[in-house]
């Protein structure tokens, strides 16, 4: 297991147009950036809609189940402030509500060794001070790929 | 067809030391590749007229010093005070490749007559993704706050992805770590040149960021590369044998900033920069003779190789076995070394090898008869550029 005690993560700083984002999940109620003429979804938020060009772009719920859609294990040091955490697993994850969209996470709650493509995960979260939630995950409890 | 093609030609190439540490100020290391590339060509500084580069610096978190940590046209123009002098560009979307097509346009456009290339690299003091911060900002704040501090672990997601849905095993890989690195003992001017890499070095080697272990990723040095690029019948007035440009193209797919793991972006990003290159040079992947393929990281070869049409989809790995990398294979691959063999330098290395090869001037590594060459400067998502060089004008 991967020592998470030890990093020190660098906190967001939400801006005008991420601010949505790290208010719903403050509230762990994550909401997703779509867009209001063509229903995409998009992660990391986009000025415009990437799949149809419109400017009329709102926020909103999506459910927490996914898979992982990629992943890394990091041993290397050279980011200090996860020194202390390696190796970790750094997950890529498409949550099945917002096919394309993918957010970035850490696999938490098990050994960075579970970090396998496609598998089933749940989000959690992980507060990291008053303003600000992170969105992260675990292993969900049934996973259709064992 | 291009109705330019072989009509810009690249003529001489030089090199500074390649080093470890900055010894000397990264300017001198850029002026003497200028000066050797104006020197092979047997040109006169003087008669140089355009200067091209793209001098970003990959290294996060340290400050960007003009002639210390990066050499720009205003740095080069201050060194050389050439008389001449009538063209000069940088370029921001496109990487090094981008700065040699420029260049290319503006032979086309009669605006200067002898353009110099160059990439000069810095490798600084410290660790090479420096971040001490403890907020993250702008695309940063979806992802350094999980851990992602640096490109290498961006490229790495994006190959678990490829291994694990193509059932690969990375193991594999070593084949061209290895073969790459037999090909650099006949580069005198690579870092490990005189340094030979075994599988079983490869395989013992410690992870960096899984599936990347230290032999996958290119190592950070300080040094720089420079050729001359003039027209065709300009060029063979020249001391060396033209290497003549048959084609080019770029990627013309974007990654919005922040979202990292996409396998496809990378395939998009190389298809649609290779399918340009194939068409204005009239060639396929079948009459490629040698080839270069950007390997900062070992696994931008694979997206490289499927991306371009050199095999399918999942093939790459199987596909470099077997001696077919090989100098006498059946697609000679990284004939200098590549990033792997010769250090952090970027892709004109790439471009300057595949020049050689079609000129016939790759010394102990020149690879039999090899006439068409093909290039893909950089990694197929962030930059790709793709290039054939031919020695045979048509
Ligand atoms: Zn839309």
């Amino acid at each position: 297991m991967s020592d998470w005690s030890q990093a020190k993560r660098p906190i967001p700083v939400p801006d005008q147009w991420t601010q949505p984002f790290w208010d719903s999940a403050k509230r762990e109620a994550l909401k997703l950036q779509r867009c209001q003429d063509c229903g995409h979804f998009q992660h990391p938020p986009y000025p415009t809609c990437v799949n149809c060009m419109s400017i009329d772009m709102k926020f909103e719920p999506v459910g927490g189940a996914g898979h992982i859609y990629a992943y890394t294990i990091m041993y290397h040091d050279g980011d200090k402030r996860f020194a202390g955490a390696i190796p970790y697993a750094s997950i890529i994850v498409e949550l099945d509500d917002a096919p394309g969209a993918l957010m970035a996470g850490n696999l938490l709650d098990a050994p960075y060794t579970e970090a396998k493509v496609g598998r089933r995960v749940e989000m959690i979260f992980e507060r990291l001070n008053d303003d600000i939630t992170l969105p992260q995950f675990r292993l969900a409890d049934t996973d259709p790929t064992e | 067809m291009w109705e330019n093609r072989c009509k810009v030609a690249i003529s001489g190439v030089g090199y500074s030391t390649v080093s470890r540490s900055a010894d000397i100020p990264l300017a001198a290391h850029a002026l003497e590749a200028v000066k050797g590339a104006v020197a092979d060509s047997g040109l006169e500084m003087s008669d140089i007229d355009g200067l091209s580069t793209y001098p970003e610096l990959p290294a996060t978190g340290h400050a960007e010093v003009d002639g210390i940590s990066v050499v720009s046209v205003n740095c080069m123009m201050a060194m050389l005070k050439l008389p001449n002098l009538t063209w000069h560009i940088q370029v921001g979307t496109a990487n090094i490749g981008g700065a040699v097509q420029q260049a290319t346009n503006a032979l086309l456009a009669g605006v200067c007559k002898y353009v110099v290339v160059w990439r000069a690299m810095h490798n600084p003091k410290g660790t090479y993704q420096n971040l001490p911060g403890a907020h993250a900002h702008g695309a940063a704040q979806f992802t350094a706050p999980f851990g992602f501090g640096g490109p290498g672990q961006g490229m790495a997601v994006a190959y678990t992805r490829w291994l694990e849905r193509h059932n690969q095993d990375r193991e594999k890989m070593a084949t061209l770590a290895v073969t790459q690195r037999r090909h650099t003992q006949h580069n005198p001017h690579a870092y490990f040149h005189g340094t030979p890499l075994t599988k079983e070095d490869y395989l013992a080697s410690r992870m960096v960021a899984y599936p990347f272990c230290l032999f996958d990723c290119d190592i950070p040095v300080q040094g720089a590369v420079a050729v001359v690029m003039t027209l065709a019948d300009r060029a063979e007035d020249l001391k060396p044998k033209p290497a003549y440009l048959a084609g080019y193209g770029q990627r013309l797919h974007f990654e919005t900033a922040g979202r990292i793991g996409s396998l496809s972006s990378y395939m998009e990003g190389g298809s649609s920069s290779s399918q340009l290159t194939w068409e204005r040079s009239g060639f396929s992947p079948k009459d490629v003779d040698v080839a270069q393929i950007y390997d900062g990281f070992s696994a931008s070869v694979i997206y490289g190789l499927e991306s371009y049409g050199f095999c399918g989809e999942g093939e790459a790995l199987d596909f470099i076995q077997d001696g077919r990398m090989e100098l006498d294979g059946e697609l000679p691959l990284n004939t200098f070394g590549g990033s792997l063999g010769t250090g952090r330098i970027h892709g004109l290395w790439h471009i300057i090898e595949g020049a050689l090869q079609a000129s016939g001037r790759a010394g102990s590594r020149q690879v039999k008869n090899a006439n068409v060459s093909f290039v893909g400067a950089s990694a197929p998502i962030v930059t790709g550029t793709t290039f054939i060089f031919v020695g045979d004008p048509y």
